[in-house]
């Protein structure tokens, strides 16, 4: 069966080369602008997947002198917004004006981002081995904190407890960083 | 220090941005979270900035998965915390992540797009894994009683509850926690679920009854903190201002910054928003009452069940019956007799092996249990019909059988019909239009039994389990249609085609709950016994119409 009725192979393996090589390179930045906007990881793929397919329906759009982070971002934020309404029950989904808010400020801060991960990036290397070892088992997706504290004969609080400290001094340690960069 | 830092930030605004990244923060500190974020640029660059390192955090121990090992789960509890968090449980928060395509995410995403836009198959697209099971509850709405839900909620008896909060604008609900704890909530209230150990009552009245397992449960009132070191007590907040009385056994109590105070059976203290605490008389409020739940429960379940018996009287009497059966004497007797008048006892059924159950009115009313494969109830019904209507109540425990048996004629000849349910839950009824057609290809061969099955689209499944359903089947060649019901609604409905009308129809020697005389000993085709319990069954004469079977449904139901 013939797929391509209209264009020629050529023009759309292009097109679809074009597209592939802009997606990849900015999708990390595309996917840390929308989990800012989410509560949860899963939430993000979600978005990040009807993003995806929205930008490339609309790649005949896209003006390729203009920036394309500013234009998939307008996208994005179309699609968490549209999220947003369709899972509005969630308890822990941020108000409209609220989202509304750190989309448009997100969009700004590409930079802020990339410092911020190289910055994380030494601060966890500097962590003691055991820190690193709790957060990763932490985040290890699927790990029930539950299970885990029961195995190793804590509470779940403390489980908690500990991460939140973790997370805390990890952020201390990332601004601090920054700051020494942008001052250097 | 930069005015958008981490240690700027307040105590609480820190908690909350901890409590929200783990999914565990309470709908009023979210709340709160959100109208600082409002006001707040540089709250809001933190809280950018702190939701990108969970992000980076959870993207490294993907990428590190392979060399963590067990040995470190021990090496982080020799740190004691310094307080305890509210909550021990995962709600919807950043842990149930699903591995969405973690090494190839890229691959994956490119490949979703381009199988939806050229709708070609890639097989080369990596499959999404989701073995993570839904949001853990850690209590059950056990039962309701008259419950009004604020606008925005509904929930129903039997429903899990996780950590979130309820408003239960009217009526009473019992809560029961997996710890033990059991809490009678009476409207309006609210409360906030925090895990199987640890509630808050933001408004309205509660009794908490804690068994010793659950020793040590916590509830929050606006001013105060209890903890139930067993048993009962009961907890009223109006306007932030709460009493507190000891029904029995002894609570410890906190309020604002006094001591923590142990109060025994017959304590009674008035809780101010601001000020200290004020011993009182007890007795002055009355609380949620368990028992009196209890026994307008069972008095609602009687109304309930006479109100069905009443209906089962006028039935009866209704002259387009063939039989009636409704399983609910008392007595061992294996006789099961036929309800329709005038009463003629040659209609009767006989039970085999089928077990005396509890029917849809625990202790009041018993029903028949076809588990085991020989059960089945016999029956005799002769006559000459020219239409049928089979409507049971029927309850479905699993469907083990290729086919599971409703009402089944024995020899199922010419005019003889099959009411049944297929494994795959759809129900089907069938009549043998010619149980000798000569095969026009090999006349002189064996005959062919020319019938026709007529199916539903699946309506049970597993999870249906446990359930009663009234379930209806209509043969009305009359009007040249079959149609299916469930509780009363026709789900499905098609033609009798002019090869396969026939309007003369018998029942004979039949089975309730099974097949007496299989054709075939294969036992896939066999066994048919229905692996569940049915209620009542009537078989009629007429086919019913929608409204009919509405109403017959809507007449026999239970209300709660």
């Amino acid at each position: 069966m013939e797929l391509r009725d209209n264009n020629t192979p050529s023009d759309d393996d292009t097109r679809y080369e074009n597209f592939v090589a802009r997606f990849a390179h900015y999708e990390p930045d595309l996917r840390r602008f929308i989990r800012s906007l989410l509560p949860t990881a899963v939430d993000t793929d979600e978005v990040l997947q009807q993003t995806a397919i929205v930008i490339w329906r609309k790649f005949d759009q896209y003006d390729p002198e203009t920036n394309f982070m500013k234009w998939a971002c307008v996208i994005a934020r179309f699609e968490a917004l549209a999220y947003r309404r369709k899972m509005a029950r969630d308890r822990l989904v941020f108000r409209e004006d609220v989202m509304e808010l750190m989309a448009e400020e997100g969009a700004e801060e590409f930079d802020t981002r990339s410092a911020e991960r190289e910055a994380l990036q030494i601060c966890l290397a500097d962590l003691p081995a055991k820190h690193r070892d709790f957060l990763t088992l932490a985040y290890t997706p699927g790990v029930k904190v539950k299970e885990l504290a029961r195995e190793a004969g804590s509470s779940a609080a403390a489980f908690y407890m500990r991460l939140k400290r973790l997370r805390g001094q990890l952020a201390n340690c990332v601004e601090s960083k920054m700051q020494k960069e942008a001052t250097t | 220090m930069k005015p958008d830092s981490w240690k700027a930030l307040s105590r609480d605004e820190q908690n909350w941005i901890g409590d929200y990244l783990d999914g565990t923060i309470d709908p009023e500190a979210f709340a709160s979270l959100q109208d600082r974020m409002k006001e707040s640029p540089e709250l809001r660059a933190t809280m950018r900035r702190c939701l990108h390192i969970d992000d980076s955090l959870r993207e490294f121990a993907e990428d590190s998965l392979a060399d963590s090992s067990q040995s470190s789960i021990a090496s982080w509890v020799d740190e004691t915390p310094e307080t305890i968090p509210f909550s021990e449980t995962i709600s919807s928060g950043s842990r149930r992540a699903i591995p969405v395509a973690i090494a190839a995410g890229l691959a994956f995403l490119l490949g979703l797009v381009f199988m939806f836009v050229a709708s070609r198959p890639d097989s080369s697209s990596p499959v999404v894994e989701n073995d993570e099971p839904s949001a853990e509850g850690f209590a059950a709405l056990t039962r309701l009683f008259d419950a009004e839900w604020a606008t925005d909620e509904s929930h129903r008896e039997g429903d899990t509850l996780g950590a979130e909060s309820i408003h239960l604008a009217s009526g009473t609900a019992e809560i029961q926690f997996f710890s033990g704890a059991t809490m009678t909530v009476e409207g309006p209230s609210r409360i906030s679920l925090k895990s199987a150990w640890e509630a808050s009552c933001l408004e309205g009245a509660v009794r908490m009854q804690v068994p010793p397992a659950a020793r040590g449960f916590k509830l929050h009132a606006p001013s105060s903190e209890i903890v139930d070191l067993g048993t009962e007590f009961g907890l009223v907040v109006r306007e932030g201002k709460s009493h507190v009385e000891v029904i029995d056994g002894e609570i410890a109590l906190r309020h604002r910054d006094e001591e923590e105070t142990i109060l025994e059976k017959g304590d009674a203290l008035d809780l101010p928003v601001e000020g200290p605490s004020e011993k009182i008389e007890n007795g002055r409020v009355s609380f949620p009452d368990a028992k009196r739940f209890d026994s307008r429960a069972i008095e609602q379940r009687r109304s309930d069940f006479d109100r069905w018996k009443s209906h089962r009287d006028s039935l009866a009497g209704d002259d387009r019956l063939i039989a009636y059966y409704t399983f609910d004497q008392r007595s061992n007797e294996p006789l099961i007799p036929n309800l329709a008048l005038p009463r003629n006892p040659e209609l009767d059924g006989a039970t085999i092996l089928a077990e005396r159950v509890d029917g849809r009115w625990t202790g009041m009313k018993q029903a028949l249990e076809f588990r085991r494969p020989g059960s089945r109830v016999r029956v005799n019904l002769p006559g000459e019909f020219s239409a049928f209507s089979f409507v049971a109540w029927v309850r479905i425990d699993s469907l083990d059988r290729w086919y599971n048996a409703l009402f089944m004629a024995d020899s199922y000849e010419t005019g003889e019909p099959h009411w049944q349910i297929r494994d795959d839950g759809s129900m089907m009824v069938s009549v043998m239009v010619d149980d000798s057609r000569p095969n026009p290809k090999n006349p002189d061969g064996p005959a062919i039994r020319f019938q026709r099955l007529y199916f539903s689209p699946p309506m049970w499944d597993p999870s249906m389990s446990g359930q009663w359903l009234h379930l209806a089947s209509v043969i009305d060649p009359q009007n040249k249609r079959v149609s299916h019901y469930v509780n009363g609604e026709r789900i499905s409905r098609e033609e009798i085609k002019p090869e396969y009308y026939i309007d003369e129809l018998r029942i004979g020697s039949a089975e309730i709950g099974n097949w007496g005389q299989p054709f075939r000993e294969d036992p896939v085709f066999a066994i048919r016994n229905l692996n569940g319990r049915m209620d009542e069954i009537a078989i009629f004469k007429t086919a019913l119409q929608d409204e009919e079977m509405a109403s017959l449904y809507e007449r026999s139901r239970s209300l709660r």
